[in-house]
């Protein structure tokens, strides 16, 4: 496959011991510091607001953490391999990967797959939960990038069509356990790999305005969960219920508010000590930011995504390769829509969707699929000379 | 596609990024900096929960000290509420252990007026021996457990109800006017009575306990605990012992009254009710304040059963709630005559040597009045028409004073009636006083616009004079009223507005506040106007042709006088009221006794008994039966 780059930079030439060592000296160190830094803020936040409640239990106030511990490290390792391989030979398996992607989302809804909380999103693996499609993130970023690359300057109306095709079908697959959120998320890779892979101005728009009616439709006929069509009316009538469904809402703005400019400090703060935020390990683990750490600390955490984004953002540019680059457009695309949603779900900017905060939110599925979208990152941006 | 269009590409997404986190660093500011303060106010109160536990009320006292209504402290059980969702069968096992049903102690446990963070009381005034059985078989009651609670208590029974009136469930209406002086649902509060109108001096401060809870509501520490405050005491002006007297004075009257046979309807005397009033004419102050039929205060303390409700609102029970000396309105009848006479001296309609000759009866307008038993009294003057209670002689004041009204007005007698307080509420302390109501010229006007079935004429006649001028037509007024303006006569014309209440006490019974007697208003009573008249209500007590001679047979007049004035009202559909107001030492009032009863015939016969009994026990004489006598009026 011919790679010309963005910036026609020259194509390094190949074989020498000490150019195979190259990539590993242009690895992005901010990247993968912010990202660190993040994993350490998420470790104390998941202590905090998990070892009051924990403490009762007979698996005591530390076992999220050491479990989350354990993602982490299972993460930084698939981040290692994944920025191992050559992301230019990934084009090859694309068709295979995009296949097991498939049968992996069609099992999960099979009687293998095990539902939590009204979701068949999961597969029960001795103590562990896998949910497969945090890892569908990831490959069909890969897939999605390979396909619109090949096609790079003639995207028209019926590649578009191929396109959209490709990720119909894992969409309604995650869209059937029901997992509403994350079929919204690939929506906004999509969106964001079609607009930088050169679809016609008028094609994206027509998806954006066809977005914008399909969700309106979802929403009028009732094909949402009861629990969804909750959530969302939550979110447009907050005043509603207050210990019901906007019960989440409520508390996950009073526990930001609570923390004010500083913060009420590391394991303080009344609404992360007395569990009033529900799932605030996990989706809500925002909440917990904000109230011990205050506005200083949040706006911190939201900086260090920042550098992420832009990080990525600038290999998507430096990449000697439009795959390259769509890769990391995907990825960004998936991280910005993650953080806006998630963090602007405890805000009350946006509605419950049940997202993952990427790096932060407890979980080993979300927490390995987002080192691994780091890995593809790092992979593209080290490689960028060689 | 060409590089150009790659950077524009990239540089839009790039600005969709940036606008997202902006978005989010404004919702950040506003969140934690700008609407920070007003939230984290919620955030508090949300791990906060208060819980109140209501002060023991202050204890009613009568004017010598004695109590009237106490606290108890009763053992009660409770159960926690977790404890009875877990086990569901223990309400089962408890229920004949506390002599309850599951049902009534299933709604006990799920009443919310008890907070969701304390054991729910279940079952008060459990004998020490159950709560010694559950403590030794703790393990089959889980969450049972016995704390001691306060109730009202009453030494003396039904003794002055209606005045104390009784406590209750505060109602929502209630709450909703209270909630700012810290009312909470399920609280205790007056319903009636004394209860109610010192309900501010007598409810305590509750306890406060400031509790941390998570966010399931489980209670993890005290965090601040304030002692309850019990309520101020209240001392009445009533005096126990004339109370008791009135009391039983005024149930010994109506039972011989139902042994009497009327000769009017041809049957026993009904007597189904009546009311008794005392007053300190120099102050206003009630000494004694009776209505019959009573009622148990007892009933209402663990709240009224619907049974017992229903009873209350039977009409076969004459409405025992009701307190008659303040809500019952009856025609005054001949105790009126104290107005028509005041009115007729003090206008100058006659002298108080004016005689008229009383044949028995006064024809005007081819209509026949008459005096009670149609009894001729011959020539007489005011004072021996009072005494005697001439029909004719305030029928003929009547009359000629509406022949001149161009020089008296529409409404003379009406104006006194007005000034000694009738047909108007005293302003005594307590709740729910009825009005009355003196009838005129134009108040006839109204009622036939408003009603013209009921009040067929809209013209007031001479013959509507003359009614009033012996106390009955549509006039009517309350026991307490009737009292009030004796007491004004008595006293040489100061209007008091009645009270019950004469201090309040802290815990060390020293005084917090005087209630201090209240001046309505002065009337203007001169010599020549009240001696007169004082001649006419002391004949009718001591003259032999007085109407209240027969009743005061034996009693000391010599030692202790007493001026009345007895009346009989007429009253469409029912047998007659008997009424007398009297007032003791005569030259020198220090009581004041009103006795109405309904449906017992003459006041000559019923009433003026009930009273002299009374009247006996303020003047500290040796107790003598209630005996009714024959007489008229």
């Amino acid at each position: 496959m011919a790679a010309p780059t963005l910036r026609g930079v020259r194509p390094a030439s190949r074989g020498t011991t000490r150019e195979l060592a190259a990539p590993w000296r242009h690895i992005d160190l901010v990247l993968l510091g912010a990202v660190l830094v993040i994993t350490a803020l998420s470790l104390v936040m998941i202590y905090s607001a998990t070892r009051n409640q924990q403490a009762a239990t007979a698996l005591g106030g530390g076992y999220y953490l050491e479990r989350q511990a354990i993602y982490v490290g299972v993460g930084l390792a698939a981040m290692a391999v994944v920025a191992l391989i050559d992301y230019r030979s990934l084009p090859e398996f694309a068709p295979v990967l995009y296949v097991v992607t498939l049968v992996v989302l069609l099992l999960v809804v099979s009687p293998l797959g095990a539902t939590k909380r009204g979701s068949q999103a999961w597969f029960q693996l001795g103590g562990f939960q896998l949910e497969p499609s945090e890892f569908a993130k990831a490959t069909m970023i890969v897939c999605l990038s390979a396909f619109i690359a090949r096609h790079r300057s003639d995207l028209d109306g019926g590649r578009l069509a191929a396109v959209l095709g490709l990720i119909a079908v894992p969409l309604v697959l995650i869209y059937r356990q029901p997992d509403f959120g994350t079929a919204m998320v690939f929506a906004g890779i999509l969106l964001a790999l079609l607009l930088v892979g050169g679809a016609r101005p008028r094609h994206l728009g027509a998806l954006v305005l066809l977005g914008v009616l399909g969700a309106g439709a979802v929403l009028q006929l009732g094909v949402l969960k009861e629990y969804q069509v909750a959530r969302l009316s939550a979110f447009f009538n907050p005043q509603g219920d207050a210990q019901g469904t906007s019960y989440n809402l409520r508390q996950s703005q009073t526990t930001i508010a609570a923390g004010g400019l500083k913060g009420k400090g590391m394991f303080e703060g009344s609404q992360t000590n007395l569990s009033f935020v529900p799932e605030q390990h996990t989706d809500f683990i925002f909440t917990a930011v904000g109230e011990q750490l205050g506005f200083i600390g949040a706006v911190t955490l939201l900086a260090l995504f920042a550098i992420v984004v832009w990080r990525t953002w600038r290999s998507a540019v430096v990449s000697r390769d439009r795959f390259g680059t769509l890769i990391c457009v995907g990825v960004l695309a998936m991280i910005v829509f993650q953080v806006f949603e998630n963090v602007g779900m405890t805000m009350g900017i946006t509605p419950v969707a049940g997202i993952p905060l990427p790096l932060m939110s407890y979980g080993g599925s979300s927490t390995v699929a987002s080192f691994i979208c780091i890995g593809l990152v790092l992979n593209v941006h080290m490689r960028r000379f060689a | 596609m060409t590089p150009d269009s790659s950077r524009l590409r990239m540089g839009i997404l790039g600005m969709i990024v940036v606008s997202l986190f902006a978005a989010m660093l404004v919702r950040l500011w506003y969140l934690q900096v700008l609407a920070a303060p007003a939230l984290s106010v919620e955030a508090q109160n949300n791990s906060v929960r208060l819980v109140t536990t209501e002060a023991p009320r202050g204890r009613i006292l009568d004017r010598n000290g004695k109590v009237l209504v106490d606290n108890r402290v009763v053992d009660a059980v409770t159960l926690t509420r977790t404890d009875a969702d877990r086990h569901p069968d223990i309400l089962a096992r408890l229920a004949p252990v506390l002599g309850a049903t599951t049902d009534e102690l299933t709604k006990r446990v799920h009443d919310d007026k008890f907070s969701a963070f304390k054991p729910v009381p279940i079952k008060e005034d459990v004998p020490k021996e159950k709560l010694i059985y559950i403590k030794e078989h703790q393990s089959d009651f889980p969450g049972v457990d016995a704390v001691q609670l306060t109730q009202r208590e009453y030494p003396n029974g039904t003794l002055a109800a209606h005045l104390l009136g009784y406590v209750g469930q505060i109602n929502d209406k209630e709450l909703a006017s209270r909630k700012a002086a810290g009312y909470k649902a399920g609280d205790t509060i007056g319903k009636s009575g004394v209860e109610q109108a010192y309900e501010a001096d007598l409810r305590g401060q509750p306890a406060v306990e400031k509790l941390e809870v998570d966010s399931k509501g489980h209670v993890l520490r005290t965090l601040s605990f304030q002692p309850a405050v019990q309520g101020h005491d209240l001392q009445l002006t009533i005096d126990l012992d004339v109370q008791r007297v009135a009391e039983e004075s005024l149930q010994n009257g109506l039972d011989q009254a139902r042994n009497v046979y009327d000769r009017v309807t041809g049957e026993s005397f009904k007597a189904p009710a009546g009311a008794a009033v005392v007053l300190d004419p120099n102050n206003g102050s009630v000494l004694a304040m009776a209505s019959n039929p009573t009622y148990d205060p007892r009933d209402f303390v663990d709240g009224i059963s619907q049974a017992k409700f229903a009873e209350f609102q039977d009409p076969a029970g004459f409405f025992p709630l009701n307190n008659r000396a303040l809500q019952g309105l009856y025609a005054p009848g001949s105790t009126f005559k104290l107005v028509t006479g005041i009115a007729a001296l003090e206008k100058g309609l006659i002298a108080p040597t004016d005689t008229i000759a009383d044949t028995g009866s006064i024809t005007v307008g081819g209509r026949v009045f008459r005096n009670a038993l149609s009894e001729a009294n011959g020539r007489i003057d005011l004072p021996r028409a009072v005494t005697v209670s001439s029909d004719v002689f305030f029928y003929d004041l009547g009359k000629r004073f509406w022949e001149a009204r161009d020089r008296f007005g529409t409404t003379p007698i009406q104006d006194v009636a007005h000034s000694f307080g009738l047909g108007g509420p005293t302003g005594i302390d307590l709740p729910f006083e009825s009005e009355g109501r003196v009838p005129d010229p134009a108040s006839r006007k109204k009622s036939h616009d408003d009603n013209p079935t009921a009040f067929p004429t809209r013209d007031w006649f001479t013959g509507d004079n003359m009614i009033l001028g012996v106390g009955q037509g549509d006039l009517v007024v309350s026991p307490v009223q009737l009292a009030d303006a004796y007491a004004t006569f008595a006293n040489g014309g100061t209007v008091y507005a009645p009270r019950v209440a004469a201090n309040v006490l802290d815990a060390s019974s020293q005084v917090v506040r005087k209630i201090e007697p209240q001046v309505t208003r002065k009337v203007d009573l001169p010599a020549s106007v009240r001696a007169p008249m004082l001649a006419g209500f002391e004949g009718a007590v001591a003259d032999p042709k007085g109407t209240a001679f027969a009743a005061f047979q034996g009693f000391p007049l010599s030692q202790f006088s007493v001026a009345g004035k007895t009346g009989t009202a007429e009253v469409s559909g029912k047998q007659d009221t008997a009424l007398f107001s009297a007032f003791a030492p005569a030259d020198n009032p220090k009581f004041e006794v009103t006795v109405v009863m309904e449906q017992s015939g003459f006041g000559a016969s019923a009433a003026a008994p009930v009273a002299r009994r009374v009247i006996e026990q303020l003047a500290g004489l040796a107790p003598q039966p209630v005996n009714r006598v024959g007489g008229s009026d």
